[in-house]
């Protein structure tokens, strides 16, 4: 996985390489603008990570620029913090994700991963969702697993809709209120655990393999470990 | 709010400018009114005066020489109809014509009366013309009665011409001053209305706005000039403050996030002992807190300071309610409280999404962390025609009436949440929130508890019906 890392913060930088090359990707670091746009243009990229401020040329010009070549490549972008609309600003210049510094490398990591698959053609109309057994009908709202109806309440289906679509991936608690609770700001009370144990109960009580995991300072991702290759 | 304050003004305007109206027109209608009875006064006393003289000297005659002198003075008199306008008759008890130039005794008056009025017609120009005659009765020994008048046919023409000069002249008068009054006040509400709209403009954040300044030099210019001159003042110092935090906040923004991912990479080494793994852990957190605390700080800076920058868009804020006392529930019901939720629909305003949002999620996470288990929790969205309430009402401690004002100021807490976490800036920042989207924020006693009431208003810009 190749990634492109445009942030003038060396410092921050340099651990973010660091932390993301124990990862496994392949990155490769601009700290101007300028530099990280013929980057992105003249080599091929799975995701590009960019800063807001950057000297020479934002952030939110790189993607404008990218997308005016027909470059589709995702972009994260990374702002400051205690600015409302920037999200809104970044989405509309043709940005993928948006993250607000300071955040935990857990965060940004679940978001490059997201990014990094959403890439790759996956289908965007389909009616029915699956995963290890566990089966979900868009069309009548119906969700299966192993042939037994479960029940679910209109946001539990949608929470259990994000796993679904992002099998096998972590999913901080913020993408989670972000993607199905369409809030972008960090409440102070860890609110998503509630809703998470209760889906739970849901899809996993009753069964022997477990589904949903919580995974330690990051979030919660959607696996059938014991079946795996 | 801004609505009622400029009606009541064009109400006020108009009000005055109809008083003016009126007022001119009673007076200019006395002055004509009083002035055209006083000149047909002195017409009509000038004709009596004319007549009393006439019979003066026919009465003279007839002491003098009788009933015959009369009658032939009379006669010598009475050829002249036509150039004086004379009337003279003669008669007899019985009403019979002795002398004279009219035909017969007039019947439309009762013969008691002294001064008669009455039309006598007369050939002229090939027609028959109607002329009005005032006539004096005067009463001769033996039952002979004599009548002496004059044709008024021109005194009654001037009169009726003067009367229509005069409606003409105090309608157009009136009308000239309701023309003036009216465009007078009709400029001085425009001007008021665009200084109104300025104002609304600037204290919504854009401070760079100023007063139209037109070229009229009158005492809106001169009053716009000093207010502009003050708006020069204090955007002046508001950019100083402005920028002076801004840099500041900034300048904590790039260590923070420093230090943030300093204290990650150190808790990734395995080799840590379990008390520095310990005490990396706590600094995180502490760094977290940090890091909201300024958050927020610049959250409130923009609602307050940037909000035309703000992107507004139409806020469904029973379906926000709804979705975030939803959210919310799980949590409530862990900590052993009910929460309820109750809503109308068309609770619709322009707003920005996010932030009131954020205004919810502090309120019921503010009465989350203060009312004790056991306790309720009240949502609740009601859209009356005029505006939108939104009521937050829980069974907690509540607050203190004396410092139900403070607590909406930054960094203000109370004694008795010392313990408590948090910065003391939600409230200041929901605060803020409200400001921007020309709301009101009430914190009322709930007996027992606490219920803060949220008023948007509905006006013309703000509601998307």
């Amino acid at each position: 996985m190749r990634l492109l890392l445009i942030e003038d913060d060396l410092q921050a930088a340099e651990y973010l390489i660091k932390s993301l090359r124990e990862h496994h990707y392949e990155v490769v670091h601009s700290a101007d603008g300028r530099d990280g746009l013929a980057k992105a243009t003249s080599q091929r990229f799975d995701v590009i990570v960019a800063d807001r401020q950057l000297p020479h040329l934002d952030g939110l010009s790189i993607i404008t620029q990218l997308r005016a070549k027909q470059d589709r490549t995702p972009v994260l972008i990374l702002s400051a913090l205690g600015t409302v609309d920037d999200r809104v600003h970044g989405l509309k210049a043709g940005g993928d994700d948006y993250l607000t510094k300071p955040f935990a490398f857990a965060e940004l990591l679940a978001r490059i991963e997201a990014l990094s698959r959403r890439a790759s053609p996956a289908a965007q109309e389909v009616t029915r969702l699956g995963y290890a057994g566990l089966e979900l009908d868009l069309l009548s709202r119906r969700v299966t697993r192993e042939g037994r109806n479960i029940d679910l309440t209109a946001k539990e289906f949608q929470l259990l809709e994000y796993f679904l679509r992002r099998p096998e991936q972590v999913i901080t608690r913020t993408m989670l209120l972000e993607g199905v609770w369409n809030l972008h700001f960090d409440p102070q009370t860890n609110i998503i655990d509630v809703h998470m144990s209760r889906l739970r109960n849901c899809v996993d009580k009753g069964f022997s393999t477990q589904l949903i995991h919580t995974v330690r300072g990051a979030g919660y991702v959607l696996k059938d470990e014991e079946h795996e290759q | 709010m801004k609505n009622t304050s400029s009606k009541t003004f064009r109400l006020s305007a108009s009000r005055v400018t109809l008083l003016y109206i009126l007022i001119f027109a009673v007076g200019i209608s006395s002055i004509l009114v009083a002035a055209y009875y006083l000149t047909a006064r002195v017409l009509d006393r000038e004709v009596d005066a004319v007549i009393r003289t006439e019979v003066e000297g026919l009465v003279d005659d007839y002491r003098r020489g009788g009933m015959l002198q009369l009658i032939d003075t009379l006669n010598r008199r009475a050829d002249h109809w036509g150039r004086t306008g004379a009337v003279y008759l003669l008669a007899d008890a019985n009403g019979n014509r002795i002398g004279g130039n009219i035909g017969s005794w007039p019947t439309a008056f009762s013969t008691s009366e002294d001064w008669v009025e009455f039309d006598i017609d007369a050939s002229e120009h090939g027609g028959i013309v109607s002329h009005p005659v005032r006539a004096h009765l005067f009463r001769l020994p033996g039952g002979v009665r004599l009548l002496v008048g004059t044709d008024i046919l021109e005194r009654k023409r001037l009169a009726t011409r003067m009367r229509y000069a005069m409606l003409w002249g105090a309608g157009l008068c009136v009308g000239l001053a309701a023309l003036v009054s009216l465009s007078y006040s009709r400029g001085v509400r425009r001007r008021v209305s665009a200084i109104a709209a300025t104002c609304e403009t600037i204290m919504r954040g854009d401070l760079s706005q100023r007063l139209r300044i037109e070229k009229g030099r009158d005492e809106f210019d001169a009053l716009s000039t000093t207010v502009n001159h003050m708006l020069d003042r204090i955007q002046q110092q508001t950019e100083v403050l402005r920028t002076t935090f801004d840099s500041a906040a900034h300048d904590l923004r790039a260590p923070l996030y420093r230090a943030r991912v300093r204290i990650e990479e150190t808790l990734q080494h395995e080799d840590m002992s379990a008390s520095s793994r310990a005490t990396m852990e706590a600094t995180l957190a502490e760094v977290d807190r940090m890091q909201r605390t300024l958050g927020t700080l610049l959250q409130i800076a923009q609602a307050e300071g940037h909000g035309n920058e703000l992107a507004m868009g139409e806020v469904d804020l029973t379906a926000l309610a709804r979705e975030l006392a939803d959210l919310y529930q799980p949590e409530a019901s862990a900590r052993g409280l009910t929460l309820s939720f109750a809503g109308t629909d068309g609770a619709r305003l322009r707003g920005n999404e996010q932030l009131l949002a954020q205004v919810l999620v502090n309120l019921l996470e503010n009465a989350l962390k203060y009312v004790p288990a056991g306790g309720h929790i009240d949502v609740r969205v009601t859209a009356a025609p005029d505006c939108v309430v939104v009521e937050i009402a829980d069974t907690g401690p509540g607050i203190p009436p004396e410092d139900r004002l403070r607590v909406l100021q930054p960094f203000v807490r109370l004694e008795r949440d010392r313990s408590q976490s948090g910065s003391g800036l939600g409230l200041s920042l929901i605060a803020a929130v409200m400001r921007l989207h020309r709301a009101t924020i009430e914190l009322l006693d709930n007996e027992p508890g606490l219920r803060v009431r949220c008023v948007f208003p509905k006006e013309g810009d703000q509601v998307i019906q």
